[in-house]
Order: C-alpha cells, then sequence, then structure tokens
C-alpha cells in the first residue's frame, strides 16, 4: 500500500509577474508541521508569495497546494483551512477586543461562538481587557488580538506575515512563544519577516528568499553549518578585493563589511589582515564571531543592495495589485 | 446571508459609537427642511414644506450614499479587505453588506428627517404610502451607494473621492427637482433635470405623496440601481484577485 503523506503546503513552480516585474521565481517548497519562515529583504517577493497561498493573488505560472486544495481553483476550500494575518495591523478600534473576535467567529460560522470567542482570548492572554476598546491597546496587544482572530476556527495552517514588525522586544517574545505553543499543537505556521536573530532563534526551517527565487533552504543550524566554525567580518575602508588565504573562504561584502568563514579563526585571524593589507585594503577593524543567519544570507544573496535604477512604474503597479 | 448580516453588524456599530458623526450627517438635510423649507417665498404651491420634504429625503440618501462610498476603500487601505478576503465567507457578501449598510443608515438619518418634516407642519400621509417612499429611498440608496463605491474603489485614495463626492453632491441635487418643479425651471435646466436619476426619485416619492404609483419612475430606478450594482461587483472582483 502506498502511503501518501499530504503536506500542508504544496508550491510547484510557483512564479508571479506584476507587468514585466518577476516578484515570485519558479518557488518549490513543501512545508507540513512547522513554522517556516520565508526570510528576505522588503521587495523580495516574501508577501506575494503568502498573497498566492492565501488565494488574494492568482499565480501567473504555476501551482499551490494547501492542504491538498489547489489555491486558484478551490480557493474556498483552502480558506477554509487557513488564517491569514497581513503585516499591516486591521482590527476596528471602536470595537471590543471581545467584539473583534466575535465578528472573525461569526464570519467563520464557529459552533459555540461565545465559549470559542473566551477561549482564544484566554490563550492569547487577553481575558482582563477583552471588555476594552481596542483604542487603549498596544501594539503587542492588537497583534495578539489578531492572532486570536485567527485562531477563532483551528486553521490547520496560520500564515503570519511579519508578525513582529513594529513591536519591541517583550512583546516580540511574546508572539513567539505564542506561535511556538501553536506549533506543538499540530499547526502548521508560515511565518514571513526580515528579523534574521527571530528566524534564527524560533523557526524550525527558514527558505532564504531573493529577488523571488529561494537562494538557501534548511534549518537555521544546518544553514549554520555550510559556514565553518567562525566567521571573521572586517570593517575596511575602500574599496576591498578580497586576497586569497588559506584555509579562508570569503562570504560576502555589504556597504563597508567584508566577511570571510575559517575553520580556526583565532589562527586565521593574523593571516587575513597581513593578506589584506599587502592587498592594499585598510583595515578599520576586524571582529570574530560563531555564524549567524546574517552570513548565511550575505553568503546566499551576497551584496544586499537597494536596487539602483529602481524602477518607479513597476513598482506602483506591484504596490497597486498587492493592495 | 450569515457573513452579510456580520459585515452589517460591524459597521452599524461602529457607526454608533461615533457619537458626532451620527448626528452631523442630519445637520445639512435639517438646515435645508428648516431654512429653505420654511422660509422660501414660492408662488407654485401653497405648501412649500410638503414640496421639499421629498427633495430633501432624497438629498439626505444621496449625502449619505456619497459618505458612505469611502467605507469600503478605507477597509481596502486599513487592511481589513485583505484579512476578509482570506475568509471562506462568499467574498460578494462584503460588497453587499456594506451596500446595504450604508442604504440602511441612509434610511434611518432619512427617518429622522421625516419626522422633523412631520414636526415642523407636513402633511401625514398613509402607512402605504410611507411603504412606498421607503421602497423609492432604499432603491435609491443602493443605486448611490453601489455608484460610491465603485467610484472609491477605482479611484483608490480618499483624498480624490472626497473631491469627486464634495464636487457632485451640490450639482446633483439643484439640477433636480428638490427644489421646483419643471415647470418652473428655465427650459435648459428642466431639460438636464429629467436626465438626473434625483428627479426619478423625487418625482416618484412625490407621486406617491399624492395617491399616485409612480410605475415608469420604478422600474427606471430599479433597472439603474441593477446595472449600476453590477458594475460595482465587476470592480469589487477585479480590485479582490
Amino acid at each position: 500500500m502506498e502511503l501518501i503523506i499530504l503536506n500542508a503546503i504544496e508550491t510547484k513552480d510557483l512564479t508571479k509577474y506584476y507587468g514585466g516585474l518577476c516578484a515570485v521565481d519558479h518557488l518549490n517548497l513543501s512545508i507540513n508541521n512547522e513554522i517556516f519562515a520565508l526570510l528576505g529583504p522588503n521587495g523580495s517577493g516574501k508577501t506575494t508569495t503568502v498573497l498566492m497561498l492565501t488565494t488574494l493573488l492568482h499565480p501567473t505560472k504555476g501551482s499551490a497546494t494547501v492542504c491538498g486544495y489547489d489555491v486558484t481553483k478551490n480557493g474556498e476550500e483552502v480558506r477554509k483551512k487557513i488564517s491569514y494575518v497581513p503585516q499591516d495591523m486591521a482590527v476596528d478600534i471602536k470595537l471590543t477586543g471581545r467584539e473583534n473576535v466575535r465578528f472573525f467567529a461569526d464570519l467563520y460560522d464557529v459552533p459555540h461562538t461565545s465559549d470559542c470567542v473566551d477561549e482564544v482570548l484566554a490563550v492569547m492572554e487577553l481575558t482582563d481587557r477583552a471588555d476594552d476598546l481596542i483604542r487603549t491597546y498596544s501594539g503587542g496587544m492588537r497583534r495578539r488580538l489578531e492572532l486570536a482572530q485567527a485562531l477563532v476556527h483551528e486553521p490547520a495552517v496560520l500564515f503570519l506575515d511579519e508578525p513582529t514588525i513594529g513591536l519591541d522586544v517583550a512583546a516580540r517574545k511574546k508572539i513567539w512563544e505564542h506561535i511556538r505553543a501553536l506549533r506543538k499543537k499540530g499547526m502548521t505556521i508560515f511565518v514571513t519577516t526580515h528579523y534574521m536573530d527571530e528566524a534564527d532563534q524560533f523557526c524550525d526551517r527558514v527558505g532564504i528568499i531573493s529577488k523571488g527565487k529561494i537562494a538557501a533552504l534548511g534549518s537555521p543550524i544546518d544553514l549554520k553549518a555550510r559556514l565553518m566554525k567562525d566567521v571573521i567580518t572586517v570593517r575596511v575602508e575602500g574599496a576591498c578585493i578580497p586576497p586569497p588565504v588559506p584555509g579562508v573562504l570569503f562570504v560576502g561584502q555589504t556597504e563597508d563589511e567584508v566577511s570571510f568563514t575559517a575553520e580556526n579563526g583565532r589562527e586565521a585571524l593574523p593571516a587575513l589582515a597581513d593578506a589584506l593589507t599587502r592587498s592594499g585594503t585598510k583595515v578599520r577593524a576586524m571582529s570574530l564571531h560563531e555564524p549567524t543567519l546574517d552570513d548565511v544570507f550575505l553568503q546566499a544573496v551576497g551584496k544586499q543592495e537597494e536596487p539602483h535604477g529602481f524602477e518607479d512604474g513597476k513598482f506602483r503597479i506591484m504596490l497597486r495589485r498587492r493592495k | 446571508m450569515r457573513g452579510i448580516i456580520t459585515y452589517f453588524k460591524r459597521d452599524f456599530t461602529k457607526w454608533t459609537r461615533g457619537k458626532v458623526a451620527v448626528f452631523s450627517a442630519l445637520v445639512m438635510p435639517a438646515a435645508w427642511l428648516l431654512f429653505v423649507g420654511l422660509a422660501l417665498p414660492v408662488k407654485f404651491t401653497g405648501n412649500y414644506l410638503d414640496f421639499i420634504t421629498p427633495g430633501i429625503l432624497v438629498m439626505t440618501m444621496l449625502m449619505a450614499g456619497l459618505s458612505g462610498g469611502a467605507l469600503l476603500m478605507f477597509d481596502k487601505i486599513l487592511g481589513f479587505l485583505n484579512k476578509f478576503l482570506a475568509l471562506p465567507t462568499p467574498r460578494s457578501s462584503i460588497l453587499v453588506g456594506k451596500i446595504l449598510f450604508i442604504t440602511g443608515r441612509g434610511l434611518i438619518q432619512a427617518t429622522i428627517i421625516l419626522i422633523i418634516a412631520l414636526l415642523i407642519g407636513a402633511s401625514l400621509l398613509g402607512p402605504a404610502q410611507y411603504g412606498l417612499t421607503y421602497l423609492i429611498l432604499f432603491l435609491f440608496g443602493v443605486l448611490i451607494s453601489a455608484f460610491s463605491t465603485t467610484i472609491a474603489l477605482y479611484l483608490e485614495d480618499h483624498d480624490s473621492y472626497s473631491a469627486f463626492s464634495t464636487m457632485i453632491s451640490m450639482p446633483l441635487f439643484f439640477t433636480s427637482t428638490a427644489l421646483m418643479p419643471y415647470d418652473v425651471m428655465p427650459a435648459w435646466l428642466a431639460t438636464i433635470a429629467h436626465f438626473n436619476p434625483l428627479s426619478y426619485a423625487i418625482d416618484s416619492v412625490r407621486a406617491v405623496a399624492t395617491g399616485v404609483f409612480p410605475t415608469v419612475a420604478l422600474l427606471v430606478l430599479t433597472m439603474l440601481a441593477v446595472i449600476v450594482l453590477g458594475i460595482c461587483m465587476h470592480v469589487f472582483r477585479k480590485v479582490t484577485v
């Protein structure tokens, strides 16, 4: 007997063009029972991917299934299985917390509405303030309220677009704790973020996306293991052509920082300093640290440039379609 | 159906909590009723208040419809719409709920205006006449709210929309039969008034008051409402995938 494992999210060559601009380029992903983070700079195609998976945008090419349902052909079935919390916080400030959640419970047509609403409010630690107007809620509370709205129908897959953006450190931690707790209950959680440290700390698997393509995919530990044990970051002045040093590999370069990786950083440090000076690079500072997702990102994506010759017209088309 | 009611309830609760907005919308039509309805010396009718009341009722619906046009656009700009679209609730219920809310709100405001008119001396009509009046106002409300929602969705920004609604509200009102009948208008104005949808609504409310069933006007209003609603649905679908 053949056992078919149905992944929560499956994409095949998922592609989206906005006019001539390719926002998502042949994306192939299989995600199941995990916290998966799509990691990338602004404009890399994260939100577009989420919009396609949540049936808010039609793919130009390729296909995607959520819980076995095709996002274009069986949109309504998909929407029954998922919840989506967009990046921009949208809760009605003239309604109370309870009313906001109740509103979603009614829209999802969940049975035993009142109990259900009480329960999700309790899970998100909002019971004390449930009958206050949202006007009086802090940013972190509003985000938790949005999570409560999303959880009211017990979705199989939860999409969170930049769930911690604009929140303070404590509120972020709390949101992630809640996300982790949901994951333990068996929910699949698809997060987009550009905070590397959060993805590193809290996600089971990350996909680094750049210009609509997956540049690296795996668990944070595996991804970091692709680099050697130590990472050396050099702050330089002026141009730098990385010189070849035995046992040291060039990782990538940002504005004024050049990164290398080495098996033994302490020993490589002086050798690298010599080589750089000999090749005519003015070294300002050097630092040694363990690999982080930032380094992985740098290696996978390369220099994170602000797009030059920014095509305003195309960007406008993209924004308009995204709304 | 449940979705429509839920969306309606959300807008309604939000509206009733903004206390200033509830009353401020009534000031303009009430001022017309009092300061023009009671004060304007006209020769074509003995009871100008009875003549102008249908016009002011329709004006109330017009104002309510135009100010409601921005609601769906705001839901879109503020990110609510994306959340709603990701729900299994039929997407059309978002639009239908909105149009019913805008129309319903207009009817509530029109009722208050009607009561004020009665208090300051307008003639009381029979229940069937009021029933028909409300039907006409409802149809006109659907027409205007679908129209304004379409424009707002199309313009996609609040400044342009409010400029647009300010621009059309008064000309629409003045070129209708709200203030005077066709036969006392200059010929050019009468021609315009014949094409103004407001005139259809106002004329049929007046016909009802005199005991005539306004078959043609009702048919025209229904047809217009259905057509504009269809266009609105189409634009809504286009902006949402």
